[in-house]
């Protein structure tokens, strides 16, 4: 009986259940999609690492410019290593299909079964069955020129077949090569790990990258143990001094590690969707409790136990959290989708090449989520299921006790919250990861929800005497309501706040990111034109210029001036480096603006061989000015002395700064991977662009961008880069709006009769529209004042903790009149559009009806 | 002779639940005199309740007219039925339904704003009703800081601030005791005949049948003398 009477009672009130079911669904498919797409994003790539590692237990990998491939010969022959496979490998584009990228993978495919089987299975469009003579073919095809092959899948879904010609492009330089055969994997899961591989031989892939007789590593397979310790120390006797031998994992690791901030960032952001929507249980349930009091007190009257009406009040919640979080799993399967896009082009643009062409779904990540949403739920309902049953018979919540209890509570919240700020304050101060400072970012959030109840109460009773002074009785009645029925405006404020205050914190930090980016784009970029290989990715390329096109654009007339930047990996002792070496000509500095060490000796120690470590690099590795660096060079492992550190925003994996003449001490690479020119007196730079451009020549593909369309350029990724952040904090905003919508509606319902009586009294229906939807704007005011200072504190937060401590990037914090603006104008919207109807349905509503109690 | 305060006639109302019609009034025709104090009695659900809302304009009647101070309410839009309301009509309610968010002296006012008499001589009369009905020093207090005979007091005097031409009282003392229902209504009578207004009032109560000029019964959707 008593279900029953909990199932009539939820299909009475479609609306109020329907948000509240809403508010979980977008909370968890929020949380899911972001898990998803972060998920996808790692899995594309393990498996990725996983089909061009296969059995590979262990590297050899060298310098910039790889190994000599005299190298396997000698390890093969020499030293009798049987299990060693030679790999040439790098990304690629494929121009013809734009957005599409390969990873193109030399091997020798004589060796390669004992390393990768999977690639040899391969046919070259039926006919031949046997295992043996598939790979016969595939060996006999693969060692003729200019051949290569692809997976059978990706051939599909590109419309090409045996015998078609496949474009690529390799830094700056396009090459043709002829599919001839394909890859037919034998599972699902071998067929998405093959989906961006380009299969060519050894010698092919030397010719497409234009490194003859070099290789980029040596796979071995090292049996465990001690015959295996003996192996590896025979080989490390025979490695030249910029080559060393690590673990086949390793590199994958440390390349995961990078993005692993990122996850955990778009992590916390989605959660604190699935934060603002249990607000919005918790105001459903407290209001079906309230509507319900007569009932739950006959109830108790009746002999119902409160251990019964906590269940029924918490089975309710469970209904409302399971349907929600069913529907959100759905919703967040199908938001995955969209958001994945987003996530690898920012992984792309940030980090590394990675090309994730579906979702993949794992029972973890949906256990995960449906864990939060109903756990959410059951958090939410908790309180309003406790007071249903605190309370004696026939006494359960009265309005007014309600209203009391709140008011009563009010300053007690405030206490409990200036606390709450304070333990996040230390727990910021503590130090510890990223994990340690969001969750003081969550509690600092929780403080000022805490202290939101207070603030309304005073903030209401500020804006009545204004409010009655401009609109007479119904202005005034419209601010009281507000303290009036403070157990329910307070959610409504807090959810909002919350939600705009993230939204302000995270516009500020994004354009005080952005206006450190731009005075460090200013201050770097010197140069009037820039040359680069076309990029595969955001960050720096490490693509090589062909010297010949370097030397014939510098000798262009109308140059006065040329620099050079060299990006390279080298190995060091915590995995790899990245290293940038700057050709700048005698007796100029770079432009990068220093962070610490002393700027009137940095540039001498720089010229003298000392090397600049950037910001990210610095908080990484613990490193300051006076220490010293460990690279392995090719001749042999070096110490090279941090003059200083520098900003930047290039990468956050950070870099090693030093002069080329450094490099070229140490190192045998001579290429170049930026060309920067300087236009002569009078030289109109869009010209000068022309005529480099028309010196290219054919065969060659170079970016040549004037120093202000490399500006625009670095500041759209930097802008694409946030678009994810973006779409968050709407989301967040969206379900923020539904809670208020849900408070604001359950408040004005509740005024039916009052309203009513306002109605015989001879208010109009237009002002009783003006007077709800004045209030509900009142609401979305409030809570957006209050969002100014959290907002500003959020921003603070994430610069100085979550910012500094996932990417290693300081910067100043800007508090940007507009960023705030906005934030307040989005409450203010927000609560009038979630007034709208409310407002309306009140003023609509027939004063009989309302009075038909009496 | 004057004017009649209201004039029904051939009134209908007609509620339809469904497939069903429920007759509440069937063709009544009543005239009531500028002045009377008129008491309505009737079982519960016979519809006293939506008689009183069809003399303030807040429920419709099916047929007929509706004509109160000389304006036919039921041929006037819900805008000017609402207008008419706030200036010409006072409401005391069973359950007070005093505005909880309003102290004592706005919810007293708040007639006066909406007729845009909220000014010197306003909140005068407005001053001078609150000592008559023995609030003068609670003007400060909320609705719920007051006794229901403190709250039915109050909205007498709000039903009376404005001065309306007439005020239709619904069970006014249906939530009171003995003595204070009592008190409300020699305060409600003698009030609405020192300005001379026409009041009609809704009750159960026989001993509020005293005060009457003429007593009204709703039987089978007729009115009854006596």
């Amino acid at each position: 009986m008593l279900w029953r009477v909990s199932r009539r009672h939820l299909a009475r009130h479609p609306w109020q259940i329907g948000l509240s079911v809403l508010g979980v669904a977008l909370g968890v498919a929020v949380a899911l999609s972001i898990d998803l797409a972060n998920g996808s994003a790692r899995r594309a790539f393990a498996l990725a690492t996983e089909a061009v590692t296969g059995r590979t237990t262990h590297q050899i990998v060298g310098g910039p410019i790889g190994l000599d491939e005299t190298l396997y010969r000698t390890l093969r022959v020499a030293l009798g290593v049987r299990d060693a496979a030679p790999v040439v490998a790098a990304d690629v584009a494929a121009p013809a299909f734009p957005g599409r990228t390969f990873h193109l993978f030399g091997i020798d495919p004589l060796v390669e079964p004992a390393f990768r089987p999977h690639l040899t299975a391969a046919s070259a469009g039926g006919g031949i069955r046997s295992g043996r003579d598939r790979f016969a073919l595939l060996v006999e095809l693969l060692t003729r020129p200019g051949t290569a092959v692809i997976s059978a899948r990706t051939a599909r879904e590109l419309g090409l077949a045996p015998g078609d010609p496949l474009e690529i492009r390799a830094g700056g330089a396009r090459r043709r090569l002829r599919l001839v055969a394909l890859v037919t994997p034998d599972d699902e899961l071998s067929a998405r790990a093959l989906a961006s591989l380009l299969v060519t031989d050894v010698a092919t892939a030397q010719e497409v990258l234009g490194v003859p007789g070099r290789l980029t590593r040596i796979d071995l397979i090292v049996p465990e143990g001690e015959r295996g310790r003996a192996l590896l120390a025979r080989v490390a006797g025979a490695l030249p001094p910029g080559a060393e031998v690590v673990p086949a994992a390793a590199r994958a690791e440390a390349t995961v590690r990078m993005t692993r901030a990122f996850s955990l960032n778009l992590a916390a952001l989605s959660l604190l969707a699935l934060v603002v929507g249990t607000f919005l249980i918790y105001n459903t349930m407290t209001f079906s409790v309230v509507q319900r009091r007569t009932l739950i007190g006959t109830l108790r009257a009746l002999g119902v136990t409160r251990g019964e009406i906590f269940t029924l009040i918490a089975t309710e919640a469970l209904a409302i959290g399971v349907v929600g979080t069913a529907a959100g799993a759905l919703l967040g399967l199908g938001l995955a989708r969209g958001l994945l896009a987003l996530v690898t082009r920012t992984i792309n643009d940030l980090f590394f090449v990675v090309s994730v062409s579906e979702v993949s779904v794992t029972p973890a990540a949906i256990a995960k989520a449906v864990a939060l949403g109903i756990g959410a739920t059951l958090i939410a309902a908790v309180a309003p299921a406790l007071e249903a049953t605190g309370a004696a018979p026939r006494a359960v919540l009265s309005r007014g006790t309600l209203e009391a209890r709140a008011r009563w509570a009010a300053p007690r919240l405030a206490w409990i919250g200036v606390a709450a700020a304070l333990a996040g304050s230390l727990l910021l101060l503590a130090g510890g990861g990223v994990g340690v400072g969001f969750v003081g970012l969550f509690v600092l959030i929780l403080a000022c929800a805490l202290v939101t109840p207070l603030a309304v109460l005073g903030l209401s009773r500020l804006a009545a005497p204004p409010a009655g002074w401009m609109f007479g009785a119904v202005g005034r009645m419209a601010a009281r309501g507000i303290s009036g029925a403070l157990s329910r405006t307070a959610v409504a404020v807090t959810a909002l706040m919350v939600a705009v205050s993230a939204t302000i914190g995270v516009g500020l930090m994004i354009t005080s990111f952005r206006g450190a980016v731009v005075r460090w784009l200013e201050g770097t970029l010197r140069s009037d034109v820039y040359v680069s290989p076309p990029s595969l990715i955001g960050s720096r390329s490490e693509a090589p210029l062909d010297p010949t096109l370097v030397d014939r654009l510098t000798r262009t007339p109308g140059v006065a001036g040329a620099s050079t930047s060299r990006v390279s990996v080298v190995p060091g002792p915590q995995g790899p480096v990245s290293v940038v070496a700057l050709g700048l000509g005698r007796g100029r500095r770079p432009g990068f603006p220093l962070r610490g060490g002393d700027p009137g000796t940095v540039w001498g120690a720089f010229d003298r061989g000392a090397v600049l470590v950037s910001e990210p690099f610095a908080s990484r590795h613990r490193t300051r000015p006076g220490d010293t660096v460990r690279l392995r060079t090719d001749r042999g492992e070096r110490e090279f002395p941090v003059a200083g550190v520098f900003y930047d925003y290039g990468s956050s994996a950070g870099v090693v700064l030093m002069r080329r003449e450094t490099y070229d001490r140490h190192w045998d690479d001579r290429a170049v991977s930026g060309l920067g020119l300087e236009a002569g007196p009078g030289v109109d730079v869009g010209r000068l662009v022309d005529a480099l451009r028309a010196r290219v020549g054919l065969g060659h593909e170079v970016v040549i961008r004037s120093n202000r369309a490399l500006r625009e350029a670095s500041l759209e990724i930097f802008d694409r880069t946030f678009a994810i952040t973006t779409v968050l904090r709407l989301l967040t905003v969206v379900v923020a709006f539904i809670g208020v919508l849900s408070a604001l509606l359950a408040q004005q319902l509740e005024r039916v009769r009052e309203i009513g009586v306002l109605r015989a009294l001879g208010l109009t229906p237009r002002q009783v529209w003006s007077m709800v939807t004045m209030q509900t704007g009142l609401v979305g005011l409030i809570a957006g004042l209050l969002a100014l200072p959290v907002g500003v504190l959020l921003a603070f937060v994430l610069i100085f903790v979550i910012n500094q401590r996932s990417f290693g990037w300081t910067m100043p914090l800007e508090v940007r009149a507009d960023v705030l603006l906005q934030g307040l104008l989005l409450a203010v919207a927000a609560g009038l559009l979630a007034g709208l109807y409310p407002a309306r349905r009140m003023a609509r509503a027939s004063p009989s009806e309302a009075l038909r109690d009496e | 002779m004057p004017a009649p305060a209201i004039e029904l006639r051939r009134l209908t109302k007609i509620y339809r639940e469904g497939q069903n019609e429920r007759v509440v009034f069937r063709e009544v025709d009543v005239t009531i005199a500028p002045g009377a104090i008129v008491v309505l009695l009737g079982r519960s659900g016979s519809g006293k309740s939506t008689f009183l809302n069809m003399l303030a304009g807040i429920d419709l009647p099916t047929a007929g007219a509706v004509i109160v101070g000389g304006t036919d309410l039921a041929r006037i839009d819900e805008q000017a039925r609402t207008l008419f309301r706030r200036r010409h009509v006072g409401f005391v309610f069973q359950f007070f339904n005093l505005i909880p968010l309003l102290t004592v002296e706005e919810n007293l006012r708040l007639p006066l704003e909406l007729t845009g008499q909220d000014d010197h001589a306003g909140r005068a009369r407005a001053r001078r009703l609150l000592e008559r009905v023995g609030l003068a020093d609670r003007q400060a207090s909320y609705p719920e800081q007051l006794s229901g005979g403190e709250q039915q007091r109050l909205a007498v005097a709000r039903a009376l601030v404005h001065e309306p031409t007439l005020i239709l009282a619904d069970e006014p003392t249906g939530n009171l005791d003995a003595d204070t229902a009592a008190e409300v209504v020699d305060l409600l009578e003698g009030l609405a005949r020192e300005g001379r207004k026409t009041l009609v009032m809704v009750t159960h109560s026989r001993e509020v049948v005293g005060v009457a000029d003429r007593v009204l019964t709703v039987q089978h959707g007729r009115l009854v003398e006596g």
